[in-house]
């Protein structure tokens, strides 16, 4: 499996005269952007030290927001068609009004205010609406929409959910041949990949007709980003397989179940924003959370959760005592990692993970 | 089984451990040096002097358990377990009835729930910081300019306790500097001290709870005084193994003889 290199990639893209917005994390209307020709590359984790953006941000800002900053900062080539900052969190939305209002940059700045909670008809039509006025915004930009082009969107993204959603089924059930790492690298690629290219990509990965043998132990893993590359690379070392995510990057951003193919854009793209999986960044309801992780623990038989927490993330961290608190009482395994984003491993993370990785091993043999 | 030899290797942070034993479970030997800056060496050194005092040679160990934060560097080891595993094995042999081990190590510290087996069914350690361990103890003995025997001798156990920071081990070394400032006496720093570790573990066993009967294992097991408000604190006795260093190492063995 060939995945571009993200950087390389974009650059090349930005040089061959492609629009390119920075979006910060993590739930966007991507079609309406892909039907205005405007590539979505998604800012989560830029590497390289923070410095800069520390003068702007208090120390008790979660990493993803100050690695953003330093990153937009630099005021990068690549991102020639602005940035958009959704209503992720109080940091995310708080960083939008500094880049937009204080500190300035040479391109655009768009926010876009997600709805929090669940759905209910004020909620649908509120996000129909800042749907429609994203629209209006970016026409008073660019050009008028061209209907058709959102409709090829629309049906672009059901084809990428359709395969991820067969992927992850896949892994859960031990039909994919991919190892931690791999499988996360995959999952990342849609981060910066043009939409054809991700679904070319999808494309190329084998869904095994017969299951193969199950790793040693299975664990799932919840919080914002996959686990660092070391991580995953010393679970695949030792034996471990990350068989089903709870990741706001990953399968939060994926449909819960199967949507027929667009008809009217702006209704899917609602409908669509509302059967993703609960999250704490849409103020979900904890006990639907529970049952979604319940349900995803039965279907890939995970033994254990690896919650990977973003250091001072707030939404998550509301979440994450309660969601601990409960798996323990059913006596489901769990660790929790905190990072900072960082690329090493600490040797008392790897003894974490390792002695966890034994309580499974333990499990198993038991 | 008897006639067969076990080893558990245990390279801390501050100490290395070496336990021998036999197929019966047998203590022959237990070694304890400081690591230096030589994990690897350090592990020859006391594996080489436990065979010395329980009058055995190298060939006739079958099985070898490195554990510890140095475990990957121990080139003889035939297996790896981690110090957390470790300490819920070695506790629970001493004290059957252990259901959750606190172990207080030079680098850090953990909270390990055991069953009835001595198997590991959660587990908590401290963060980065090294407030709540054997090093908190070791840089404040220094500032004090106590040894870490007079650090936990009884004398220096004291009802008024100066307040100290339970947050960071450097922050908290300038609290012991400006109250030696304020002439505050020796003794009620002490008594601060370890209350300040013990409100850590305290924060750490209130994260998984207790189970069973408590043991604790590490070398700050020996200080008296921390023994003694870790006890009011949980409100329960403690079991306190007569080589708690070394519970690491013992558990390493059991697990290179169990896997054997």
């Amino acid at each position: 499996m060939m995945i571009p290199n993200r950087s390389e990639y974009l650059k090349s893209l930005a040089q061959s005269g492609q629009k390119i917005m920075g979006v910060l994390p993590a739930l966007y209307p991507r079609e309406l952007l892909w039907a205005f020709d405007i590539h979505t590359a998604e800012i989560w984790d830029p590497p390289g030290e923070i410095l800069h953006a520390n003068a702007h941000l208090q120390t008790t800002i979660c990493p993803i927001v100050k690695r953003s900053l330093e990153f937009i900062l630099k005021e990068p080539e690549i991102i020639n068609a602005g940035y958009l900052f959704p209503h992720t969190c109080d940091s995310l939305q708080n960083l939008g009004t500094q880049v937009k209002d204080l500190i300035g940059v040479n391109v655009p700045v768009y926010t876009f205010y997600n709805p929090k909670g669940s759905f209910n008809n004020t909620t649908t039509k509120y996000y129909r609406e800042i749907l429609q006025n994203f629209q209006t915004t970016l026409e008073t930009v660019y050009e008028p929409l061209n209907p058709e082009k959102l409709l090829s969107a629309c049906v672009l993204g059901h084809k990428i959910d359709s395969r991820l959603m067969a992927i992850q089924q896949a892994r859960m059930t031990n039909h994919l041949s991919l190892d931690n790492s791999a499988y996360f690298e995959l999952m990342r690629a849609q981060e910066y990949l043009l939409p054809l290219d991700y679904l070319n990509l999808l494309g190329k990965i084998d869904i095994l007709e017969q299951a193969i043998e199950p790793a040693r132990a299975r664990l799932m893993v919840s919080g914002i980003l996959p686990p660092s590359p070391e991580v995953l690379k010393f679970l695949d070392e030792l034996g471990v397989s990350v068989v089903a995510d709870d990741l706001l990057a990953v399968s939060r951003r994926i449909p819960k179940f199967p949507m027929d193919a667009p008809l009217l854009p702006l209704d899917y793209l609602t409908d669509r924003f509302f059967i993703l999986p609960p999250c704490s960044t849409r103020a979900g309801d904890l006990e639907e959370r529970l049952h979604h992780i319940d349900k995803l623990m039965q279907a890939s038989q995970a033994q254990g959760i690896l919650f990977d927490i973003v250091k001072f993330c707030e939404p998550e961290l509301f979440d994450h005592r309660l969601l601990v608190k409960t798996l323990r009482e059913r006596n489901i395994p769990v660790l929790t990692l905190e990072t900072e984003l960082q690329a090493y491993l600490s040797g008392q993370d790897k003894t974490r993970i390792e002695a966890f990785t034994e309580l499974l091993f333990d499990m198993v043999s038991a | 089984m008897v006639d067969l030899y076990f080893a558990g290797v245990d390279v801390g942070s501050l100490s290395t451990d070496v336990v021998i034993i036999d197929g019966g479970s047998n203590v022959l030997s237990e070694v304890v040096i400081p690591t230096g800056v030589n994990g690897s060496e350090a592990a020859e050194n006391a594996f080489n002097s436990a065979l010395g005092l329980a009058k055995l040679t190298r060939e006739s160990i079958v099985a070898v358990t490195a554990t510890g934060y140095g475990r990957a560097s121990v080139a003889f080891a035939t297996g790896k377990t981690t110090e957390i595993s470790c300490h819920g094995v070695g506790a629970h042999h001493l004290f059957p009835k252990t259901g959750t081990v606190i172990d207080i190590g030079g680098q850090d510290s953990k909270v390990i729930q055991v069953d009835s087996q001595g198997r590991m069914l959660d587990f908590t350690m401290n963060d980065k910081c090294a407030a709540g361990t054997g090093r908190f103890l070791e840089v404040m003995a220094t500032r004090l300019e106590l040894d870490l025997d007079e650090l936990s001798s009884p004398l220096n156990i004291s009802g008024e306790s100066a307040p100290i920071s339970s947050t960071c081990t450097v922050f908290a070394e300038s609290e012991v500097i400006s109250l030696l400032a304020k002439h505050t006496p020796r003794e009620h720093i002490v008594h601060g001290l370890q209350r300040s570790i013990v409100n850590r573990i305290w924060s750490m066993v209130a994260s998984i709870g207790i189970e069973g009967e408590v043991t604790l294992t590490g070398g700050v097991a020996n200080n008296q005084g921390l023994v003694k408000l870790l006890e009011e604190k949980l409100g329960l006795p403690l079991n306190i193994p007569e080589n708690p260093q070394t519970v690491g190492a013992l558990g390493a063995a059991q697990i290179a003889c169990r896997k054997y």
